[in-house]
């Protein structure tokens, strides 16, 4: 099967889609190859869900959709929809972004596997389960005998899309559409998905086209490349010569604003302080939650345990970790929005947790916080301007008119045009609304700013524009910096420090050099080799050339 | 909600538009008819003609007369008075009461929570009606303790609703974004909470009301509500109950009018759940 | 057994729910303006003999005694008597109380199977005429005064074209279901348009979530989705308000039974509210805040059973 010469496997010819006279998908063209993995590469917007949608005819109803999708020698948009049922999850499947709704949540992940096998096959739910049993353990999932009876909540994020993919490659598919399938996942977790996807490909001749705003996992998984933005392909190619060597501008622009090849401009910091500026001594936090009577169901959740750090002036920390690493919950006890139950922090050598009234005040307009989701941070009822003058006159430093004024100021210095004053959050986009947090946080004029995955909800270029902002302001104003992300080439780039956390505890802490040239751990070391670099994947690419 | 395909023009406004028009058009047009009840029946809704009794409708009386020949177009005009109020005050209590509640019991957590969250099993265990029934009972016939009553029972309903809905909007980073930045835990509920569940409260309310009223007229209905001789549509309905095979008007109209106005409630509630998108 | 030792707390979770619903059906008759004795003795009672019921009733201790005396009374399956029917409340309830459960029980037995039809037809012809057709009703529905439309149902298919009686029980299984039609009829009208309203949208909601699109990616058939994925997700919070709903109606069909002169909890407890007769008020209040406890639980355990992620 896979000496076979390679056969043209699918043909798109012209393919354009618009959502009523809204055109989202226009004129795209491409072909795949038995046996090929074809990464389809964009930002949000550039149509690429559609287009992979599209090839299963899973567009909505008010979706109109013209040219040509070849199939083994059909064209799939001249089906009827009862012959597209019998191509779908049989000939052709599809894994998707977040395993948690894709799954019916009443369902067991048997029985999501089964499905396909009794429809398309008609296997007796005997002969299906143990059918599904052998699929679950080729995609590696421990102790299926045990796990097909599971519901989806009883499993984590990576079983359930391993789940997905077992559900989606049951009935031995010529090609598998994978839409973002390891976006929400952490990077080990990814790591181990595209390598599970990596061996379908490999041992049964899989074809897949993989659809993932991640320039660097698609190069280190895919053969070819087709980069698409506003709904065109703007160049398409192999995957190395394409990343080495890309042709078109906005292939560049992608190519330079990933993190690890990104520009920052360096920072000179002012002489270097003999005390640090924010001490974390032995902090530990459980979450417990409430009991309706005492003593019954005390439920408590170790969210950090014995973490002791420390972040000088000027410098800019940077915190990684996995999901449930305990890296957000040291941010928001910094903040004072948990309590610890032991240890402490003090901030020039006081302590945090006694301090109260003006010099909580105080306290608060030093250390200021940028958070995660661009949306979900601003009050959607308030208008941008007033979201970013409330600071200033609830502290008492300005009159509402002044409040008002030096906000239009701070918007210019985080690059917001002033039209956007009196919006409302909805009516911006999201690097537009993290802006506005960072205005936010900035109206105070802190010493501390702490953010938090600030950029990972943002397109690539969007994270580039946010990041070349940040180090701007650290350096006109001084900025000590505490970066919290689960991407380790963001980190590299922007952090003097880097701590990394696992499971709740802090396993190493040095710098930015020392932990990605020799980390000491091994949890450190799997991270790295876990998190898809392309200029790792170019290095290995240009070796194997020859 | 039943917009017609064919209707053109109704296709430009925003889904949900033509049903909150009509509904607070409907709501209007009661209010209006309440408030000027004189200006179209001169007549006085008591006054007694025993020499009319039971009058079919006509073009003296719409629709007819009672058993004492009081004139039941008059009086469904002059009965609007309490029920309108009744159905769009009545929610007001409760509204304010669990709303309050809601508030900070979700906002505050902990024992706070816990206490008001048993304090809503132990409420919502009585039925509805019979709570109601049992405290005016108790406290007497009339609206004021019928609106005590309702204070008492339905804010359950709203209580569980803010308190839900706070819950979500405690999560959300900005109003973590508000602690970080100091402000007070009442300008973070008054400002950046509250604020945020009112279309979900404005919903509920409009359709609240329509329970409101109808639970209202069943008192009146059952003689716990107004007290006779004042038109109340309840109590109208009751009135007309030993005539109702021969003289089905009595019964007839009061009962189109309570119809009528719930149908606008419900119209502007499911309008705003559309536009404000639930 | 994991399930016994959540249906245990669960359990557990009640004692204080009981204990409040004991304190507030107590109060109830504390706090009423009347004087209970008075009433049972009537207005030309001597005040010797005020004063000796009062103690032997025990009126004259201190709250806190009467409130315990009024538990262990009701734990022992006392509820007082009734001042009206001179009959203990407890008995008077058990007399009353099958009419109103075979009401109920024949209202849930209309409501549940056309509410499922109706909602699956409107969810699955979205926004075309059925759909509109059902919606409007169910507006219409929702807006009806019950005992108003009892009354006019009474009359037309009573008085006028004789097809069912407006009054009364009936005798045995078959009599019950034709004396009880109008009334569980003129109920449902108004039960099923909720119930049909939340059924709908959740339909509609499910029928939009990505599972359904995961599915439709694997070539299964529509109809086998609707029924294997989106209907079962979609029950749940239905049967949650059914659940409210039955609670509630317990309350509500007291206007029904007054209409169709149904002897049943109803009428009891508006003939007891209407005669100030504290006790049958009371121990009525109870009675229905306790079957309104069991019904809750009730339901939560089947929510329990149906989906895995609920925990008791």
């Amino acid at each position: 099967m896979i000496a076979r010469p390679k056969a043209r496997l699918l043909h798109v010819e012209n393919l354009s889609i618009a959502f009523g006279s809204m055109p989202v998908v226009k004129n795209v063209s491409f072909a795949l190859d038995e046996g090929e993995i074809l990464g389809l590469v964009g930002e949000s917007g550039s149509g690429k869900s559609i287009t992979c949608r599209s090839l299963l005819g899973l567009l909505p109803r008010n979706a109109s959709v013209g040219g040509k999708i070849g199939f083994e020698g059909r064209d799939l948009l001249g089906l009827s929809s009862e012959e597209m049922r019998t191509i779908r999850g049989r000939d052709i499947s599809m894994v998707f972004q977040n395993p948690s709704s894709h799954l019916d949540p009443l369902m067991t992940l048997g029985g999501h596997v089964m499905e396909p096998l009794r429809h398309h096959f008609g296997q007796t739910s005997k002969e299906a389960r143990q059918n599904a049993i052998d699929v679950l353990r080729s995609v590696q999932i421990n102790e299926p005998e045990r796990r097909v009876d599971a519901y989806p909540h009883e499993l984590s994020g990576g079983m359930k899309q391993r789940g997905m993919i077992g559900s989606a490659t049951a009935s031995r598919p010529r090609l598998l559409l994978a839409d973002e399938p390891t976006t929400a996942l952490d990077v080990t977790v990814q790591a181990r998905i595209l390598e599970l996807m990596r061996e379908l490909n490999r041992s049964h001749g899989l074809s897949i086209v993989f659809v993932s705003h991640d320039l660097a996992v698609v190069a280190e998984l895919c053969h070819r490349v087709v980069v698409m933005r506003h709904g065109e392909i703007v160049e398409e190619g192999p995957a190395r010569e394409i990343l080495r060597s890309p042709r078109h501008e906005y292939t560049k622009l992608l190519i330079d604003s990933q993190p690890s090849s990104l520009a920052l401009p360096p920072i000179v910091r002012k002489h270097k302080a003999e005390t640090p500026l924010i001490e974390v001594e032995r902090l530990s936090i459980t979450y417990s939650k409430p009991s309706v009577l005492p003593g019954i169901r005390k439920d408590a959740v170790c969210a950090l345990q014995e973490a002791s750090l420390t972040v000088e002036a000027g410098e800019s920390l940077g915190i990684v970790g996995e999901s449930g690493s305990g890296k957000s919950t040291i941010a928001r006890a910094i903040m004072r929005l948990v309590e610890p139950s032991g240890g402490e922090i003090r901030f020039r050598g006081r302590n945090i947790a006694t301090i109260r009234g003006a010099e909580l005040a105080v306290y608060r307009r030093k250390v200021q916080m940028v958070f995660q989701n661009p949306f979900d941070s601003l009050n959607p009822r308030m208008r941008i301007v007033e979201t970013i003058a409330e600071p200033m006159v609830r502290h008492g430093l300005a009159t509402r008119a002044q409040a008002l004024e030096r906000a239009r100021g701070l918007m210019r210095q985080v690059e917001l045009p002033l039209e956007l004053a009196d919006r409302k959050p909805r009516q911006l986009s999201g690097g537009q609304c993290q802006r506005v947090g960072i205005a936010r946080a900035l109206a105070l004029d802190p010493e501390v700013l702490i953010a938090d995955e600030v950029t990972s909800a943002l397109d690539v270029t969007i994270q580039a524009q946010i990041l070349r902002l940040l180090q701007r302001l650290r350096s006109e104003r001084h900025l000590t910096v505490i970066y919290i992300s689960h991407d380790l080439s963001v980190v590299r780039k922007f952090c003097d420090r880097i701590a990394v956390f696992r499971a709740a505890r802090l396993v190493e802490l040095g710098s930015a050099e020392a932990v990605f040239e020799r980390p000491q751990e091994s949890y450190t070391r799997l991270l790295l080799e876990s998190a898809p670099r392309f200029e790792r994947t170019l290095e290995l690419a240009g070796a194997s050339d020859e | 909600m039943m917009s017609l395909p064919l209707a053109s023009t109704r296709r430009q406004l925003e889904p949900g538009t033509f049903e909150i028009i009509a509904g607070t058009a409907i709501i209007l047009a009661w209010v209006i008819l309440a408030l000027a009840a004189p200006l179209f029946s001169g007549a006085d809704p008591n006054s007694i003609d025993l020499s009319g009794l039971l009058q079919p409708p006509s073009a003296d009386h719409f629709f007819g007369t009672d058993h004492l020949g009081r004139d039941v177009f008059t009086r469904v005009l002059h009965a609007a008075r309490i029920d309108v109020w009744m159905g769009i005050a009545g929610v007001m209590p409760p509204l304010l009461v669990g709303a309050t509640i809601g508030l900070v019991s979700g906002y505050a957590g902990g024992a706070t929570d816990a206490v008001m969250m048993r304090l809503v099993d132990i409420t919502v265990a009585f039925p509805f009606f019979v709570l109601v029934i049992a405290i005016v009972g108790i406290l007497g016939p009339g609206l004021f303790n019928y609106f005590v009553a309702l204070a008492l029972v339905g804010w359950v309903s709203y209580a569980r609703l803010v308190r839900a809905e706070v819950l979500v909007l405690k999560n959300k980073e900005f109003v973590a974004a508000a602690q970080a930045l100091g402000y007070p835990p009442s300008i973070i509920m008054a400002r950046h909470v509250l604020p945020n569940t009112l279309s979900s409260l404005l919903v509920y309310a409009t359709t609240d009301a329509v329970l409101v009223l109808l639970a209202g007229a069943s008192l009146g209905f059952l003689g716990l509500g107004v007290q006779p001789p004042t038109p109340e549509w309840g109590a109208m309905i009751a009135d007309g109950q030993p005539y109702v095979v021969d003289a089905w008007w009595i019964c007839f109209f009061p009962g189109l009018a309570a119809m009528s106005l719930g149908f606008g409630f419900i119209l502007t509630s499911d309008g705003l759940s559309r536009v404000l998108g639930r | 057994m994991p399930f016994l030792f959540a249906l245990g707390q669960r359990l557990l979770q009640l004692i204080p729910v009981l204990i409040g619903i004991s304190v507030v059906s107590f109060l109830l008759v504390q706090l009423s303006p009347g004087d209970p004795i008075r009433l049972l003795l009537g207005d030309r009672a001597t005040a010797e003999a005020v004063a000796q019921l009062r103690e032997q009733y025990g009126f004259d201790r201190p709250l806190i005694v009467q409130y315990f005396s009024y538990v262990s009374n009701v734990l022992q399956g006392d509820l007082g008597r009734s001042i009206r029917y001179q009959l203990p409340v407890e008995s008077l309830i058990l007399d009353f109380l099958p009419p109103t459960l075979f009401l109920i029980g024949y209202v849930v037995a209309i409501s549940v199977p056309t509410t499922v039809v109706l909602a699956i037809v409107s969810a699955r012809c979205r926004d075309r005429w059925p759909d509109h057709l059902i919606r409007a009703a169910a507006i219409l529905g929702m807006t009806i005064p019950v005992f108003w439309l009892a009354l006019m149902m009474s009359r037309l298919f009573g008085v006028e074209l004789g097809w069912f009686p407006v009054s009364g029980y009936g005798d045995g299984f078959v009599g019950h279901l034709h004396h009880l039609f109008l009334p569980a009829i003129s109920t449902s009208t108004w039960l099923i348009p909720l119930l049909l309203r939340n059924l709908r949208a959740a339909l509609i909601n499910e029928s939009e979530s990505d599972y359904v699109t995961a599915s439709r990616s694997k070539g299964l058939g529509e109809g086998y989705i609707f029924r294997r994925h989106v209907l079962v997700n979609s029950v749940l919070p239905t049967l949650n308000l059914l659940g409210v709903m039955i609670a509630f109606l317990i309350g509500s069909s007291v206007v029904v039974e007054i209409i169709y002169a149904v002897p049943g909890l109803g009428t009891l407890m508006v003939s007891a509210v209407l005669g100030r007769d504290y006790y049958v008020i009371q121990g009525l209040t109870l009675f229905y805040a306790i079957a309104t406890v069991i019904v809750t639980l009730t339901i939560d355990i089947l929510s329990a059973m149906i989906d895995p992620r609920v925990k008791l």
